[in-house]
């Protein structure tokens, strides 16, 4: 028992010096991606009401997307410049997500409680899978609508070889199938729950402690995710009831 | 009335733990969580066994000896309140009490319901105080503070180390118990010239031996302080502070 206490007291730590990255670091490179994504998500969700504009708004919309700058940046130069930082984003936010996540579960060590205090926990237990979700969903979405492969729908129009684009019609043909719009739905609530919590554990990430700043950040919060939910849910739904042909 | 009761029993901090079924028939509502403790290590040593073994010092909320977890939730079903001063009047239908260390990997059990918890002074030691001069006693008014500072550093200065927060935490954090500190310590003038090193010096030990902050909430919860949430976003605040300035102060 003498030795048992001896042990404990010469510094039983559970690491002896603070691991490297640094937790801080990893929980900055998950709030800035995290932002990176959440200013994605937006912007492409303002993109997307293009479609109540008809074909021809959509269509040209995302062509433009092509030519951008052009001819001071190259075709697709914007395209693919958003898409590389937008996987090195990716990379860096789910490495990082993982660390945190085992680091967690070693400090919490052997005895897991079950008892859990409400939402604002049930939305962090939700943080890991709905980002596994939503890289599924991912997948699917790029299958569908712009590599237009596997679970893409059989009417699927590629690119024509002068550059024209059939984004409205493809949009149209994926999410008449029920089953599609669905899983379109489901994706988007899972997004807002992510950007729910994890604009709240931003603020704390980033060391936002005024009370005001605090407010006026939840309540923008919760107007970016309902944004995203309704701009980007209504879609698929008014594909279903026929509204968008 | 009859309180039935599973108790965590573990001889040492190498040896496997186990519940341990108890009753207590003559219980009453005014006794505390920890008084009921005690009626039962009346009943045990009358019985020639060995008492459980429990921490407690003030009984009054304030030293921050007291905590086991019951039921699930560190210190006890009423929420924000001390094991010391939960009582089975406030236990609504409750009468079945599962009764077990606060748990978490930085806290070794060192026998029964007593953990380890010097992690939090280790943290303390590292970076939460502050250089003062010592000899004869200040002026009453040499050093200023200004009454709003003095109130809210006050309120995380409330802390009294109890450890419950890094029990209930799903990622076994203490960052509550360490912005509580460093909010505190970022709003008196003492120890000013040394705010930079104090962030740098408390997170290293705190990520030394806790684990990450992924907003449960779970902390505030059980906190016999009522420290808030923003004490998590003082962590942050300060060691940014820290990477901006890049100096000691
Ligand atoms: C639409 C895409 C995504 C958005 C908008 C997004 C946004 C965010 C934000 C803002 C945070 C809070 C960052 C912080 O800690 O300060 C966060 C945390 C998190 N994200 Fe994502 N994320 C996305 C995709 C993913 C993916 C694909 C994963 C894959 C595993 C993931 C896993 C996590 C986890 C586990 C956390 C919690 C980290 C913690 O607090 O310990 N996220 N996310
Ligand atoms: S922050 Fe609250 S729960 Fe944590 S040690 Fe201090 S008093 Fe206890
Ligand atoms: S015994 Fe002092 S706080 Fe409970």
């Amino acid at each position: 028992m003498v030795q048992d206490m001896t042990a404990l007291r010469e510094g039983q730590r559970t690491r002896a010096t603070a691991p490297f990255p640094s937790t801080f670091a990893l929980k900055l490179v998950m709030a800035v991606t995290g932002v990176i994504f959440i200013a994605f998500v937006f912007v492409h969700m303002i993109g997307n009401l293009k479609v109540y504009g008809g074909p021809a708004s959509l269509d040209s919309y995302a062509q433009w997307l092509r030519e951008v700058g052009y001819p001071l940046i190259p075709h697709k130069g914007v395209l693919w410049a958003l898409r590389v930082t937008l996987l090195v984003s990716l990379v860096a936010h789910v490495g990082a997500s993982v660390i945190l996540w085992a680091r967690g579960r070693r400090a919490r060590g052997r005895f897991r409680r079950r008892r859990s205090s409400g939402v604002t926990a049930w939305a962090a237990r939700t943080m890991l899978l709905g980002g596994v979700l939503i890289l599924g969903f991912l997948v699917i979405h790029l299958l569908d609508l712009t590599i237009g492969r596997a679970v893409a729908p059989g009417a699927y129009q590629p690119a024509d070889a002068d550059g024209t684009i059939h984004a409205y019609t493809n949009l149209v043909a994926s999410f008449s199938r029920p089953w599609m719009a669905a899983v379109y739905v489901v994706w988007m609530l899972v997004i807002a729950v992510h950007i729910w919590h994890g604009w709240r554990t931003m603020a704390q990430d980033l060391g936002a402690t005024g009370h005001r700043l605090r407010a006026v950040w939840a309540t923008l919060g919760a107007l970016i995710a309902l944004a995203i939910v309704l701009g980007n849910a209504l879609i698929p739904i008014l594909v279903q009831l026929g509204v968008i042909a | 009335m009859r309180i039935e009761l599973e108790v965590w029993r573990q001889d040492g901090p190498r040896e496997r733990g186990r519940f341990e079924a108890h009753v207590v028939d003559d219980a009453t509502p005014e006794m505390s969580l920890l008084e009921l403790l005690d009626r039962l290590n009346d009943q045990l040593v009358e019985g020639g066994q060995e008492p459980i073994q429990f921490e407690s010092d003030c009984r009054e909320g304030a030293c921050g000896a007291c905590g086991v977890t019951v039921n699930d939730v560190p210190h006890g079903p009423v929420p924000r309140t001390p094991s010391c001063r939960q009582h089975l009047r406030s236990f609504g239908a409750v009468t079945r009490l599962r009764i077990e260390p606060l748990r978490s990997a930085a806290f070794p059990v060192v026998r029964d319901l007593v953990v380890d918890r010097t992690a939090l002074d280790r943290l303390i030691r590292a970076g939460g105080h502050v250089d003062v001069m010592t000899g004869t006693a200040p002026d009453a008014d040499a050093v200023l503070v200004t009454h709003d500072d003095a109130e809210v550093a006050l309120d995380f200065a409330a802390c009294i180390g109890c450890g419950a927060c890094v029990a209930a935490c799903p990622n076994g954090a203490a960052h509550l118990f360490a912005g509580a500190k460093l909010a505190h310590l970022a709003l008196v003038p003492h120890g000013r010239l040394e705010r930079g090193r104090r962030a740098v010096a408390v997170v290293d030990a705190l990520e030394a031996e806790f684990g990450p902050c992924s907003t449960y909430g779970e902390c505030v919860e059980v906190c016999p302080a009522g420290i808030p949430l923003t004490a998590v976003a003082a962590v942050h605040r300060e060691r940014l502070r820290s990477v901006f300035r890049g100096r000691a102060d």
